[in-house]
C-alpha cells in the first residue's frame, strides 16, 4: 500500500511539469544544428571539463594582477585608501585609466637602514613596517606577493634558486619567481593564440569564401596570389621585421596572423565549392537572393564545420609557435614573462630540475587540455552521429 | 520555327502573346572531350494558366531546359549558347544580374527534385520561407512571418506557426516538399517550374504533392506550371500539354489527349507502350525501347532517335527531320510523318 501511494504521488508530481511544458508548446523551439552540437559537446565530459577549466583559468588570469603581484591590493595609510594593484590591473589588462605607480614617498616609506626609498613603493616591506608600527595603517598583499619581473637577489645562494616555501617553483636565472612568470606567460600565450586565430580566421574565411563562391578567374588568379603569399618564408620575415620595427606583442600577432590565414582559405574554398553545388543554394538563387545573402546566410554556416573543428588545434600550434619564437629569441621583448623564454633557460640550465619540469609541465597540461577540447569539438561536429539518427 | 508555335493555342483561350516563349534555346556544357550540346534548338510556348509537362529520359535535356529559364545553369561548365527566353516579350537572357534577381522567386519560382537537399539544413523552415518573402516584398519581419505561416498552412503543414522553428531534418520528405512549394509560391510567381518534384517521394505522397500543386494553382494564383518529369502517368494526371524531349531536342508537342491517345512519334509511342496497363495481361513482359540513349557526345547525325527506332530508314540516319505540325497544335519531329513522304505503314 505504502508503495502504491508513494508511486502515485510521484506520478502526480512528475505529471505537473509535463502539462506545464505542454501548455508552453506553442512557443517551443527546436535546437539548431549548432545548439545540438553544443549540447553534444557538453555531454563529452573530458572535453567539456577541459573547456570549463581552461576558460575559467583564462578568465581568472585577467585578474592576475590582483592575485599575483608585488603591488598591494589595498593600502590604508593615514586614513586614506590606495589600490595600486587594481590600478595596474585596469591599466595593463583592460587598458582603462592611467598608468598609476605609487612612489615610495606617498607612504613616506623608509628602508630598513633608515634611508628614504626611491622609486615605486615596496609594498611587502611596507606591510612589515606598518605591522611593526601598529599605527592602524595596513597593507593587504595579493595571494602571491611577487611580480613577474621582480628579481629576488636577496635570497640566499645564487639564482636560479630551488623551490622553497616562499617561491614554490623556485626562481629563474635572474632570480624571478618561476610560478608567477609561468602564470603570466599562460595569459600571454592564450591571448596571443586567440587573437591570431580570430584575425587569421577572419581573413581566411573572407578570402576562401570569395575564391570558392565566385570561382572561375577570381579563383584562378586569387589562388595564385594566396600561393605566392603562402610561400614567403615565415622565420625570415619575423627576423627582418622584428629587427626593423623591434619585437612587440602587436607585431608578432600581426605577423603570425598574416601567415596563418592561408591554410584556412584552402578549407573554406573547398567547402564553398562543395556547398554551392547543393540544391539549397540553387533554391536560394532561384528565390532571387543576392550574392552576399547567399554567401553569408546560406553557405557560410554550412561551410564552417571543418575550420571550427580545426580551431583548437590551430590554437595549440600557435602557442607552440610563440613558444618556439621566444625560445629562439625572436619572440616577445625581453622582460615579458613567456614560456619560450623559460624553456630557453631550462635548456641552458638542464640540471636545474625546477626550471625544466615546471615550464614543460605547464605547457604540457595546457596543450593537453586544448587537445581534449579539440577532440570533443571534433566529435560533437561529427555528422556520422546525426546520420545514424536519421 | 517560331511561326509554328503561334498556332499552338490548342484549345486555350490564349491571349495574343504567350506568357513565356522559349526560342531556339541551345545550352552547351564544356566536358573533357569537347562541347556537349545538352539542349539543342528547343522552342516552346507557355500560356498563362497552363500546366505544361516536359517529359523525357535522363539526359534528354529537360532539366537543363528548365534551369536555363531561370538562368541557373552552372557556368562554367554550362553556357546558354543561344536562343531567347521571353517573359512577356522581355528576353530573360539579356537581363542584368540585378534585374534577373527581380524575376527569380518573384515572377518565376522553382521547386527542386530533392527536398532533402533543397532546404538549408542550418535554418528552421520559418526563416527559409520568411526569407523568400523578405527578398521580394518590403514588409516587416512580423508581416513576413505571418505570410509564411499562411503559406505553410495552405500547403498543408499542420500547426504551421508552431513548426516554424523546426529544422528541415525534422520533417518527412513529403512535408519538406510542401515547404519547398510554400517557399516557391509565397511571392505569388506567375510561373512555377517544378523539376521532378515527386521523384524522390513515395507514391502516395507523390499524388498528394501533385494534387496540392494543382489545387493551389486553381485556388490561389493561377500560375502557369512547367512540370518536368520522366513519369508519363504524372503528365497524364496533371498537364494540359506535354513536350516530349529526346537527345536535347523536342520530338513531339501536343495536348495531353493528343500525346496519350494519338501519339505519332515512334519515341512517344515507345514510351507509352512501355507503361504497364492496369487492365493489361499480367504475365507478359513489359515493352522496353531497345538500346540505350546514345551519349550526348556522339549523337547520330540524322534523327536523334534513329539508333533505337523500329521504323528507321536510311534517310533518318543522315538527315535530321524538322519539327512540323501534323494538325491541331500537335508537332512531331519525324520523317515518316512528313506529308510528302507519308509511309504506308506508319
Amino acid at each position: 500500500m505504502g508503495y502504491r501511494t508513494s508511486r502515485s504521488s510521484s506520478q502526480v508530481t512528475s505529471s505537473t511539469p509535463k502539462t506545464d511544458s505542454d501548455s508552453h508548446a506553442g512557443d517551443h523551439r527546436s535546437l539548431s544544428p549548432l545548439q545540438l552540437r553544443a549540447k553534444r559537446f557538453r555531454r563529452l565530459k573530458r572535453g567539456y571539463y577541459s573547456f570549463v577549466l581552461l576558460t575559467s583559468f583564462y578568465g581568472l588570469s585577467f585578474f592576475l594582477p590582483l592575485l599575483m603581484n608585488h603591488r598591494a591590493i589595498l593600502v590604508q595609510y593615514n586614513g586614506e585608501f590606495y589600490f595600486p594593484a587594481l590600478a595596474s590591473c585596469l591599466h595593463d589588462t583592460f587598458g582603462l585609466g592611467q598608468e598609476r605607480v605609487y612612489l615610495a614617498n606617498t607612504f613616506d616609506q623608509i628602508s630598513r637602514s633608515g634611508q628614504p626609498v626611491f622609486g615605486e613603493a615596496n609594498y611587502r616591506e611596507l606591510q612589515r613596517t606598518f605591522a611593526e608600527e601598529g599605527s592602524g595603517n595596513f597593507v593587504i598583499m595579493p595571494l602571491i606577493p611577487y611580480g613577474p619581473n621582480e628579481s629576488f637577489l636577496d635570497l640566499p645562494g645564487a639564482p636560479p634558486h630551488p623551490p622553497s616555501h616562499l617561491h614554490w617553483m623556485g626562481t629563474d636565472d635572474r632570480a624571478r619567481d618561476v610560478m608567477v612568470r609561468l602564470t603570466y606567460g599562460f595569459r600571454i600565450s592564450i591571448t596571443f593564440a586567440l587573437l591570431v586565430t580570430v584575425v587569421a580566421y577572419t581573413i581566411g574565411i573572407v578570402v576562401g569564401a570569395v575564391l570558392g563562391y565566385f570561382g572561375r578567374w577570381v579563383d584562378i588568379v586569387g589562388q595564385r596570389f594566396v600561393e605566392i603569399w603562402g610561400n614567403i618564408p615565415f622565420l625570415y620575415t619575423v627576423i627582418i621585421l622584428a629587427s626593423i620595427l623591434g619585437p612587440s606583442f602587436g607585431l608578432l600577432t600581426a605577423i603570425l596572423a598574416a601567415f596563418s590565414w592561408v591554410s584556412i582559405t584552402y578549407y573554406l574554398r573547398g567547402e564553398f565549392y562543395r556547398e554551392k553545388s547543393k540544391d539549397y543554394v540553387a533554391a536560394a538563387v532561384a528565390t532571387g537572393e543576392g550574392h552576399l545573402t547567399i554567401i553569408l546566410r546560406h553557405i557560410l554556416p554550412n561551410a564552417l564545420t571543418p575550420i571550427i573543428t580545426f580551431a583548437p588545434f590551430a590554437i595549440v600550434s600557435l602557442i607552440i609557435s610563440l613558444v618556439s619564437l621566444d625560445f629562439l629569441g625572436y619572440g616577445l621583448p625581453a622582460p615579458t614573462p613567456s614560456w619560450g623564454e623559460l624553456l630557453k633557460q631550462a635548456k641552458v640550465n638542464l640540471r636545474v630540475w625546477h626550471l625544466v619540469v615546471f615550464p614543460l609541465g605547464a605547457m604540457f597540461v595546457t596543450l593537453q587540455l586544448i587537445v581534449f577540447i579539440g577532440e570533443a569539438v571534433r566529435e560533437a561536429f561529427d555528422p556520422k552521429v546525426q546520420s545514424r539518427l536519421r | 520555327m517560331a511561326s509554328i508555335h503561334n498556332s499552338a493555342d490548342s484549345g486555350f483561350n490564349a491571349p495574343s502573346r504567350p506568357l513565356l516563349q522559349v526560342r531556339d534555346l541551345e545550352v552547351t556544357f564544356r566536358v573533357e572531350d569537347g562541347l556537349a550540346r545538352a539542349v539543342d534548338g528547343v522552342s516552346f510556348d507557355l500560356e498563362a494558366g497552363e500546366v505544361l509537362g516536359i517529359v523525357g529520359e535522363s539526359g534528354s535535356g529537360k532539366s537543363v531546359t528548365a534551369l536555363s529559364i531561370l538562368r541557373l545553369i552552372p557556368d562554367p561548365p554550362g553556357r546558354i549558347a543561344q536562343g531567347r527566353i521571353l517573359l512577356d516579350g522581355v528576353d530573360l537572357l539579356s537581363l542584368t544580374y540585378r534585374e534577373m534577381r527581380q524575376i527569380r522567386g518573384n515572377e518565376i519560382a522553382m521547386i527542386f527534385q530533392e527536398p532533402m537537399t533543397a532546404l538549408n539544413p542550418v535554418f528552421n523552415i520559418g526563416m527559409q520561407v520568411r526569407e523568400a518573402v523578405l527578398t521580394h516584398a518590403k514588409v516587416s519581419k512580423a508581416e513576413a512571418t505571418d505570410r509564411a505561416v499562411q503559406m505553410l498552412e495552405k500547403v498543408g503543414i499542420p500547426s504551421a506557426r508552431r513548426r516554424l522553428h523546426d529544422y528541415p531534418h525534422q520533417f518527412s520528405g513529403g512535408m519538406r516538399q510542401r515547404v519547398m512549394i510554400a517557399m516557391a509560391l509565397v511571392c505569388h510567381p506567375r510561373i512555377l517550374i517544378a523539376d521532378e518534384p515527386t521523384t524522390a517521394l513515395d507514391v502516395t505522397t507523390q499524388s498528394q504533392i501533385l494534387d496540392l500543386m494543382l489545387e493551389l494553382k486553381q485556388r490561389e494564383s493561377n500560375a502557369s506550371i512547367i512540370l518536368i518529369t520522366h513519369d508519363l502517368g504524372v503528365v497524364a494526371e496533371t498537364c494540359n500539354r506535354a513536350v516530349v524531349m529526346y537527345g536535347g531536342k523536342i520530338q513531339e508537342v501536343g495536348t495531353v489527349q493528343q500525346i496519350f491517345n494519338n501519339a505519332k512519334h515512334p519515341y512517344t509511342e515507345g514510351l507509352l507502350t512501355s507503361l504497364p496497363a492496369v487492365a493489361g495481361p499480367r504475365d507478359e513482359r513489359l515493352y522496353t525501347i531497345p538500346g540505350n540513349v546514345p551519349s550526348i557526345m556522339d549523337m547520330p547525325s540524322g534523327c536523334r532517335f534513329c539508333t533505337r527506332c523500329e521504323h528507321v530508314t536510311d534517310r533518318c540516319r543522315h538527315e535530321e527531320p524538322a519539327l512540323h505540325e501534323i494538325g491541331d497544335g500537335q508537332f512531331v519531329r519525324c520523317h515518316l510523318l512528313e506529308p510528302e513522304s507519308k509511309p504506308d505503314s506508319g
